[in-house]
């Protein structure tokens, strides 16, 4: 089950399935994020919020949602602070579980915007997730963390029009539609882009995986 | 376990949040039920928080920002957020949550001997059409293409057609190429939950050309 991280340019240590090995790959960001969650750590906090916090913001403005991009920043601000508690680095980085927070404040804001004061049928985090949020899946945390530094290291030998795809999908929010005649290239072209870059990142399994 | 999964597209899409609601829906039910989605799913958000970080244009903040968040976490005002404890008891699907009942109380409407529908289009912003169908235990629905785009959930039983076995959670894409004759199998009503693209869908620069022309 589990297959060594090989390849080459890694300068990865073998990981090894004990507690302590894993502990110890817990990236900086994790630990922030638990110290914040068992003792509500203001210095932590503060940490996160000078990492992540011009992130969000860049995401609110190139998401269009320019003027309530410091209002995004808040409210993700606000969120991590009180779910903290419920984090589990085991399931998630907290660079992923962060953005996944992002996503669906973001989300949520546009969604207030067009409903105006009309009740929302159905709550964001009902239709998006946050991980960890669901305990039917324990994800093992090694594969998670081997699939995610694969993830990384293969990402910075995409070509630039990968990975410019990938960021109108990501940043700006846009169908693969949108970013196709946004770009003037066919649906095709983006569809074979970012199945390309996908299977660099070895994000598609394999069949055999199903 | 699931056979028929959404294709990587809609995965990422789903993962960047740029799909509608009644897509995301469609989604979500079937990641409650695949575990090869869900880690798929998980790598995607990896990626995606890989391009929050990418994009060196991170915008600067201003000085009080952060006095602002810490004002209001302090303010006694603000209750914590209880949503957490809410929703770790409520072990109902996100549709059945928005519906407030179960499937067989719904307000179905017969159109077919074996087929009815409940349409759920109101419950949504956009202009896609959403309907759950009902092809009772052993019924079959006449032969049909469609329209349109129609992403397809199956919630309980199982339909058959030309293309396969379709059964609880499984999720598939029929379109104008699907030509089929929907059976049911035997035992359990097999319930959809179907979203059509808007049959008129003008987006981007399509937009600005035709739309002095209709409205
Ligand atoms: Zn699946």
């Amino acid at each position: 089950m589990n297959k060594s991280v090989t390849g080459k340019g890694h300068n990865v240590t073998p990981l090894q399935d004990s507690s302590r090995r894993s502990e110890r790959s817990k990236d900086q960001w994790s630990q922030l994020l638990e110290q914040v969650g068992a003792s509500q750590d203001r210095g932590a906090f503060h940490q996160l919020f000078e990492h992540f916090g011009p992130q969000i913001k860049y995401y609110a403005i190139s998401n269009g949602i320019a003027n309530q991009a410091e209002e995004l920043v808040q409210e993700v601000m606000i969120s991590i602070w009180r779910r903290a508690s419920t984090y589990d680095w085991r399931k998630a980085a907290a660079s992923t579980w962060i953005f996944t927070i992002a996503r669906n404040q973001r989300i949520d804001m546009l969604r207030k915007i067009q409903r105006g004061s009309a009740e929302m049928a159905i709550e964001t985090e009902d239709l998006w997730q946050i991980p960890g949020d669901d305990e039917k899946d324990p994800v093992p945390s090694l594969h998670r963390i081997i699939a995610e530094r694969r993830i990384r290291d293969s990402f910075q030998h995409l070509p630039e029009e990968q990975v410019a795809v990938l960021a109108k999908v990501y940043l700006e929010h846009k169908s693969h539609q949108e970013v196709a005649q946004e770009m003037d290239i066919p649906l095709g072209t983006v569809k074979s882009r970012v199945r390309l870059a996908l299977g660099k990142l070895k994000v598609i399994l394999q069949d055999q995986d199903l | 376990m699931s056979v028929h999964h959404p294709d990587e597209m809609l995965l990422t899409e789903y993962s960047a949040g740029t799909l509608t609601e009644p897509m995301a829906l469609c989604i979500r039910m079937h990641l409650e039920r695949c575990a090869h989605c869900r880690s798929q799913l998980d790598m995607l958000n990896s990626l995606g928080a890989i391009m929050l970080d990418h994009s060196h244009h991170a915008s600067k903040v201003s000085d009080d920002l952060f006095d602002s968040i810490l004002t209001r976490l302090d303010d006694p005002e603000q209750p914590p957020d209880n949503e957490q404890q809410a929703t770790e008891t409520d072990n109902r699907s996100p549709l059945e949550k928005m519906l407030g009942t179960d499937l067989q109380s719904l307000p179905w409407k017969r159109q077919l001997a074996d087929v009815s529908v409940c349409d759920l289009s109101d419950y949504f912003p956009g202009d896609e059409r959403v309907t759950l169908q009902k092809l009772c235990a052993g019924g079959r629905a006449p032969s049909h293409t469609h329209g349109g785009k129609e992403a397809t959930l199956v919630l309980t039983g199982a339909f058959a057609d030309g293309n396969g076995v379709f059964s609880k959670g499984d999720f598939v894409i029929l379109d104008e190429h699907h030509d089929h004759q929907p059976v049911a199998l035997h035992g359990e009503d097999c319930i959809t939950l179907s979203v059509l693209d808007a049959p008129v869908r003008l987006t981007g620069r399509l937009t600005r050309l035709l739309n002095p022309f209709i409205r």
